[in-house]
């Protein structure tokens, strides 16, 4: 026999401590759309990968293979360009690939001859290059068959712009490390706060003859060190486990420990502004994915749509990532240098811990 | 106002919102007294103690630290003079006693931290409880944990927010005696609580607080005067009019009113119970009990003669 009137109370309760966890609430809410977003993200990402376009030879039928390269499956992004802007763009890591359509194109294609078709590809993943010879000879085929040219013969010639290739495992492990220190770091440091506001301690801070923001600093090394050793066993086992040794070693441990440093401190500050665990872990775990996709840990975020390219800069993960990429692969995976996603990375930590060092020495309650 | 305050609330108002938790409050706290301020719960206790450790800024009005006006958040020379107990223990529950006074230590810059905390441990009875978790301590010892910690940098003045809110009568009486220890080492102490006993035990003088506004104020025996005593009638069953009858021609009486379990007298401080009690030996009597009046009756009391 259901007891209606048990059931009736503990649902005013859940009812009435939901009202008084409103962060709480909302932040589970804005988590449901986190997850929409991340599996529209994984739909998007690898969609339309910005390729530069050169026709020298500029017939109907060259503008034809142009249109069949264009609706080759969400594959390239054709933007025509001068050959000599197109090396600029490919070495700065904007575009992924430069197709060359040669001059005699037609003439070769209705002779029977057979067309050689220069493609450059920027092969910073195995995974991207894959997509462009897949993607290429389907295009052909497709244009051989509207055309009436069942004999046509065209045939790619690839040239990669870095020495090696990148496994697509290996590079995601790398990726994952900025992510494991987004999650663990983040909810390190913002624990080591909302500690603080839980157990009411915060007012002996405010009491104290001492700046809080020291005290801050300090909860934030401890915290920081802690995270530093969860992420450096997630570091061997990238090395040890998966081989992905580093290209540059003292960068590998600079750049982790400069993540750390970062996500510890984003975590104080998501600590200090909701001051409750339980909306700061669901926020941190609600980010972690749409963060890590939207950061270019699957490819560099730069291939991707347009837009989500743009949306990654909001993501602290998007220069960790560049900065992860090169120091264990050599790969420049962002147009922004090196020093530019270091600088980004030291611009985000001090932002963190100036604010969440503010919002804490807010002493005063004035009506 | 008195010529040696610590700490002066001259003419403070604090509003939150829409609404006024005090209005137009004045203070004057002398060195070396233990001052209550007495009130129910939701009287404007905790904003005023809030006001005096520096933690918020009042609407209107102004604070003075020794004669000068301050503005919180307090200078840190004014912090280092002050020890506070908040409402909650507020203690790292994880840590031992130890080390939640070795950090208290730490954030007050005491010098010679282990001694001064080994003198605190020794003062508060706890020196055998050191390597306790803090969490795992009953109330009333976390209570005097947390009074040790606002004592750790040996502060002139002591703010108290209900010390001995929710722990048993053994504990209240050695959180009495500490405050009694305060008061002969010469610390100025300001106090709050809801037990007219407990402000009548320990402080020099007490303030009476009701809905942000002063109800009274002076020493502990001008107040007792001005409540009176309660003489408590539980009755037979259907006899509560025939009691009251019984005591209707007594001289005296402020005030009878119907309780739970029949009638409760009042009468003004020094007039004796006895006229009532002698009036009361009838078959309709169950028992008579004569106490002190409980805050409620404190405050309707106070009504009654002030206004």
């Amino acid at each position: 026999m259901v007891d209606v009137r048990a059931v009736r109370s503990a649902a005013r309760l859940e009812f009435a401590q939901l009202s008084r966890s409103r962060p709480l609430v909302l932040l589970v809410v804005l988590e449901a759309i986190t997850f929409l977003v991340l599996v529209s993200l994984f739909g998007l990402t690898g969609a339309r990968a910005p390729t530069a376009l050169i026709d020298y030879d500029r017939t109907p039928l060259s503008r034809s293979f142009v249109e069949h390269l264009d609706a080759a499956h969400h594959s390239f992004r054709l933007l025509p360009m001068p050959i000599e802007r197109a090396n600029d763009e490919i070495s700065s890591g904007n575009i992924v690939a430069i197709i060359t359509i040669p001059k005699g194109f037609s003439e070769q294609i209705r002779s029977g001859g057979t067309t050689v078709l220069p493609v450059t590809v920027d092969n910073v993943d195995a995974d991207l290059t894959a997509d462009v010879r897949e993607a290429l000879p389907s295009a052909i085929t497709a244009f051989a068959t509207s055309n009436g040219f069942p004999g046509v013969r065209v045939s790619a010639v690839e040239h990669d712009v870095i020495d090696h290739e990148t496994g697509y495992v290996d590079y995601l492990v790398v990726s994952a490390l900025a992510l494991a220190a987004f999650v663990v770091a983040g909810i390190l440091g913002a624990v080591a706060i909302t500690r603080e506001y839980e157990g009411r301690t915060l007012t002996q801070w405010r009491l104290a003859p001492v700046h809080t923001g020291w005290l801050l600093v300090g909860k934030l090394i401890a915290a920081s060190a802690v995270a530093a050793v969860a992420i450096t066993l997630a570091g061997l086992i990238v090395v040890v486990g998966y081989h992905a040794r580093p290209a540059h070693v003292s960068g590998a441990i600079a750049a982790l420990a400069l993540c750390v440093v970062l996500f510890t401190s984003l975590g104080a500050l998501a600590g200090a502004l909701f001051r409750r665990t339980l909306p700061v872990a669901a926020l941190f775990f609600g980010l972690a994915l749409p963060f890590y996709v939207d950061s270019g840990a699957l490819e560099p975020l730069r291939f991707d749509f347009e837009r989500l390219w743009t949306a990654g800069h909001f993501s602290p993960l998007y220069s960790a990532i560049g900065v992860l990429q090169w120091s264990f692969h050599g790969l420049r995976v962002t147009p922004e240098s090196l020093a530019q996603n270091t600088l980004v990375l030291a611009l985000w930590t001090a932002f963190a811990v100036l604010v969440a060092a503010a919002v804490l020495s807010r002493r005063v309650v004035r009506a | 106002m008195e010529e040696h305050a610590v700490l002066e609330i001259r003419e403070v108002t604090q509003k939150f919102g829409s609404r006024i938790a005090l209005d137009q409050f004045s203070i004057a706290i002398g060195e070396g007294t233990v001052v209550g301020i007495l009130g129910p719960n939701g009287a404007g206790k905790t904003t005023l103690l809030r006001l005096a450790s520096g933690l918020a800024r009042p609407s209107s009005g102004a604070v003075l630290w020794r004669g000068a006006p301050v503005l919180a958040p307090f200078p840190r020379e004014i912090r280092r003079s002050i020890g506070v107990v908040t409402q909650e223990t507020a203690l790292y529950d994880e840590l031992t006693v130890l080390q939640n006074l070795r950090f208290a230590a730490d954030l007050f810059e005491v010098q010679r931290g282990e001694e001064r905390v080994g003198e605190v441990l020794e003062l508060i009875g706890l020196s055998d409880r050191v390597k306790d978790r803090a969490g795992a301590l009953s109330g009333g010892l976390q209570r005097r944990v947390a009074l040790g910690r606002a004592l750790v940098h040996d502060p002139d003045f002591l703010i108290l927010d209900e010390p001995t809110l929710g722990v048993d009568v053994e504990a209240r009486h050695a959180l009495w005696g500490h405050v009694r220890w305060l008061r002969q080492s010469g610390k100025t102490v300001l106090i709050s609580t809801n037990h007219l006993d407990e402000a009548e035990a320990l402080c020099d003088r007490i303030v009476v607080l009701g809905e942000g506004r002063q109800v009274a104020e002076g020493d502990p025996a001008d107040l007792l005067a001005r409540t009176g005593r309660l003489v408590e009638i539980s009755c037979i069953a259907g006899a509560v009019e025939p009691v009251r009858e019984l005591l209707a021609d007594i001289p005296g009486i402020e005030q009878i009113r119907v309780s739970d379990v029949g009638l409760t007298v009042h009468l003004p401080h020094g007039d004796s119970p006895d006229a009532v009690v002698a009036a009361l030996e009838s078959d309709l009597v169950q028992g008579v009990r004569v106490r002190a009046p409980d805050m409620v009756e404190v405050f309707q009391a106070l009504g009654r003669r002030d206004g």
